[in-house]
């Protein structure tokens, strides 16, 4: 932090802040505060109370509601404001950004109306000067042919699009303060660094103060100058963004800081020469999808099904951890469901020790099912609400007439012993447990079979940075003691490094490279690979250059 | 330019669809009991003279060959003769379409107005006093049998008040309004808590949508986010209700136009199968149908409108 910010008053001061939904207090005696023009992160997992905490200083807490403390905007008392001054300050003063801009703009109307209507509503202009400025604005969040894309729908975007279409009506006034309230989350790691990026040049360039909400402390200390952390409705700590992350306080601090990827240290991955075999193997696998269209397209003849795996070669030996990274998009999870048959190949084959997977049949197939289990991203889908989660571990093995139902659930209960569940929870559903003793449940239920191989789709995306250490940390205890081959999912590149001792990396359906995890990641070849890494936001040593020019002009793809 | 593209592509679908229709109702005429020309020759015609009806009617041509006569006969707007009135059927249904059109229209405009105000008044305060209200006479509403509310509302306004007429079509517009309103009326009362449900729950849900959180964000005031932002939002699957209904409305005006003897297409309806008219019968199927899917598609084109989703 600058010594001359000090003195001057802050933007924004939040005092002893606190939010109760009837006997609940969300949050508890808050303070921080904002210098102008500067970016300050909050940080802290789901349920921390951040995003209450950014709504009360937006005043935009749900009816039931009730706010105590103070919330000073260069020194005038939020909390005790009119409606009618809420909105004259609202989207003037502050402005505010979504985490998933997809839902946050209104699908009814223009990208360019949207952007025009807060500058109508605040400043008095005409429609014809405000889409004007709209127009304009377009063009300086960096959206190609700002002109077309004023009269574009929101669902002709894309994601990173729409995400700068919201922070054009957000800063459409000119405020003083943005609020962004996880606005990467919902993005590709390119397209995050790219936002994140944005947010920097406009914090330069007008001024503008920040105040970025993230449960990434990576995000946060990319663009960060001081940092709030959050746990349980409290500030546990704050500070300049070095000091934070380099000398935590607070335990949970720390706890935050080493649960990140790219500080955590796992044994080392030894890289073996492949045997001559390979469990299994994919080559030239192809899947397509026919795409949706009416008469008239099809009279026309134009573009034929669209391709979501094009052309794809992949090994995995017995006892190795491959990982597969990519975009959204890219085919990761097609390729997951292709190898446990829940999609065709339009060509080539998946061979398991030399049998053809998509020609098995019959008893064949049940064994099949027993050597290869997955896991999904989202536990909760995942699993039958209706069932106890012992029964829904118990249910593969009578299913597979492994055991009778009483040893099934003796069986259930040892597999989730193994995997550190309370036995308390054991009669439960799964709607009564968290993200992260859900997703164990699901590693259970695909370790029941006692596979061969084990599928692993972006375990850990929907689960907090902390709970998403403790289950790579169980998977890879189970990896060892068990003899697991793994096939790791995911998109975030520093897991994948940390873990894998293959990588492929997948983009557009096609594998663009591939090699050892370690050398891909940190010395990559293909210009893509390169853009993905340099994308990463995170902490720590291997702290990455800046992103390429080249990159940013890229942006409205 | 997306615009045409969908009504373009509309337009070729409606052909396949009338096609469908035409061989449906042509097959149901063959299907339907008793023999056409046995009817027409009367029951004690000879073997001869049925035979020669047949020639004369085409009846001994192959199937597939009396349907391109019928085909044929449906583009030149020949949809046969009435039997029992010894008109030609498209004559005949000119002449019925328009009370009930007129009935379907009443209803809307009585109907739309009242379920759109209710449900704004429901959903401004889910459970709330006026939502239980609301709920309560609705539902009501929906279990009255349309029959029994037509009794009862003609023999109370009609015949003890005197204030409205209980029977017929009257002259003029005014006379139209006049003579229709008990009917329309008596539908109505059934279709509004329909409509208000759909409406309600549209609203509730799209209050809580993300983009009103963006818009409160960006300082528009509580009525401007209702009247640009929900309510537009939340229309579409009422007007997908609507256009069911209004196309039901016009084939189903059975029970309505025979409680208040309005001359319509059910009271034809209603002559046409209790006569054995088959003729007529066929016509009114393929009218109904066709109004079905000309209903359909004017809701499509309106949600395109709405909706640019559905333009893509």
């Amino acid at each position: 932090m600058n010594r001359t910010e000090a003195v001057t008053r802050p933007l924004l001061e939040v005092e002893d802040l606190t939010v109760g939904f009837g006997g609940f207090a969300a949050v508890r005696g808050v303070s921080f505060h904002v210098q102008p023009g500067e970016i300050l992160g909050i940080v802290g997992e789901s349920g921390s109370g951040k995003s209450v905490t950014c709504r009360a200083a937006m005043g935009l807490l749900p009816g039931t509601a009730r706010a105590g403390g103070r919330v000073r905007l260069e020194g005038r008392d939020l909390l005790t404001l009119g409606d009618a001054d809420w909105r004259a300050i609202r989207g003037r003063e502050i402005g505010m950004i979504f985490q998933n801009p997809a839902s946050h703009l209104d699908p009814l109307r223009r990208i360019g109306s949207q952007i025009a209507a807060p500058i109508v509503r605040h400043l008095g202009v005409g429609r014809r000067e405000a889409m004007r400025r709209a127009v304009r604005l377009l063009d300086d969040v960096g959206i190609r042919d700002p002109e077309r894309s004023a009269r574009a729908y929101p669902h002709e975007f894309s994601g990173g699009m729409k995400q700068r279409a919201m922070i054009a009506t957000a800063i459409g006034c000119g405020p003083k303060l943005l609020i962004a309230d996880e606005p990467t989350t919902a993005l590709d790691v390119t397209v995050q660094a790219r936002i994140l990026r944005l947010l920097k040049d406009l914090n330069r360039e007008r001024g503008l103060a920040i105040i970025l909400i993230s449960h990434d402390l990576g995000v946060v200390a990319d663009i960060c100058s001081r940092v709030v952390v959050m746990r349980n409705g409290e500030v546990v700590e704050q500070g300049p963004i070095d000091d934070v992350v380099s000398r935590p306080r607070h335990p949970y601090t720390r706890l935050l800081v080493d649960s990140q990827p790219s500080r955590r240290t796992y044994p080392d991955v030894k890289t073996e020469p492949l045997p001559a075999a390979p469990l299994l193997s994919v080559e030239g696998l192809s899947v397509s999808f026919a795409v949706r269209r009416g008469l008239v397209g099809r009279l026309a003849g134009k573009a034929g099904p669209f391709l979501a795996l094009d052309g794809i070669d992949l090994q995995i030996a017995a006892g190795e951890t491959v990982g597969v990274v990519g975009e959204s998009g890219s085919g990761k999870s097609t390729l997951a469901r292709a190898i446990i048959r829940q999609n065709r190949p339009s060509a080539g084959t998946i061979r398991l020790e030399r049998q053809d997977v998509h020609a098995l049949a019959g008893d064949a197939l049940m064994a099949f099912r027993r050597r290869v289990q997955m896991v999904f991203q989202n536990p909760y889908d995942s699993l039958n609400p209706r069932m106890t989660i012992a029964d829904a571990v118990a249910e593969p093995i009578w299913r597979h007439r492994l055991a009778d139902r009483r040893t099934a659930e003796r069986r259930a209960g040892e597999l989730l012993e193994l995997v550190e569940l309370p036995r308390a929870l054991r009669d439960r559903k799964p709607r009564q447990l968290s993200g992260g003793q859900c997703q164990r449940v699901g590693l259970a239920r695909a370790l029941a079979l006692e596979p061969q191989l084990l599928i692993a789709d972006e375990i850990t995306s929907a689960l907090d940075v902390t709970t998403q250490a403790q289950i790579l940390d169980l998977l890879l205890r189970l990896q060892r003691e068990r003899a697991l081959t793994l096939l790791y999912i995911s998109h975030d590149l520093s897991v994948v490094s940390s873990i894998c001792q293959r990588v492929y990396v997948f983009k557009a359906g096609r594998i663009v490279e591939n090699g050892p995890a370690r050398q891909v990641l940190s010395v990559p070849r293909n210009p893509y690979t390169q853009e993905l890494v340099s994308s990463l936001a995170q902490l720590g040593p291997k702290k990455s250059a800046s992103i390429s020019v080249a990159a940013l002009n890229n942006a409205t793809r | 330019m997306a615009q045409l593209r969908l009504i373009a592509r509309r337009l070729i679908q409606l052909a396949g669809v009338m096609l469908g229709i035409s061989i449906v109702t042509f097959l149901l005429l063959h299907m339907a009991p008793g023999d056409p020309a046995r009817l027409l020759a009367g029951e004690r015609a000879s073997a001869e003279t049925i035979a020669a009806i047949r020639m004369q009617y085409g009846l001994d041509l192959p199937l597939w060959q009396q349907f391109i006569t019928y085909v044929a006969n449906l583009l030149a707007g020949d949809i046969g003769q009435s039997l029992r009135f010894q008109r030609p059927v498209s004559e005949l249904i000119q002449q019925f379409m328009w009370p009930t059109l007129f009935l379907t229209v009443y209803v809307v405009c009585l109907a739309v107005p009242p379920a759109v105000a209710l449900s704004i008044l429901s959903a401004r305060n889910p459970g709330g006093t006026a939502d239980q209200i609301v709920r309560l006479v609705g539902i009501a509403g929906l279990t009255i049998p349309v029959f029994w509310l037509g009794i009862m509302m003609s023999r109370f306004f009609g015949v003890s008040l005197g204030w409205f007429p209980v029977s017929g079509y009257g002259v003029g517009l005014a006379g139209h309004l006049h003579h229709l309103f008990l009917p329309a009326l008596s539908t109505a009362v059934w279709l509004v808590p329909v409509l208000t449900q759909s409406l309600r729950a549209a609203l509730i849900e799209k209050a809580m949508a993300d983009f009103v959180t963006a818009a409160r964000a960006q300082g528009a005031s509580e009525r401007e986010i209702f009247w640009r932002t929900i309510l537009p939002n939340s229309v579409l699957p009422t007007l997908n209700l609507l256009g069911v209904m209004v196309a039901f409305l016009i084939g189903g005006a059975v029970i309505v136009e025979t409680v208040y003897a309005v001359p319509g297409l059910g009271t034809l309806m209603i002559g046409a199968l209790l006569g054995r008219d088959y003729y007529v019968v066929q016509g009114l199927t393929l009218v109904f149908a066709m109004s079905t899917v000309l209903v359909t598609l004017a809701v499509d084109l309106l949600a395109a409108f709405i909706d640019p989703r559905v333009r893509a």
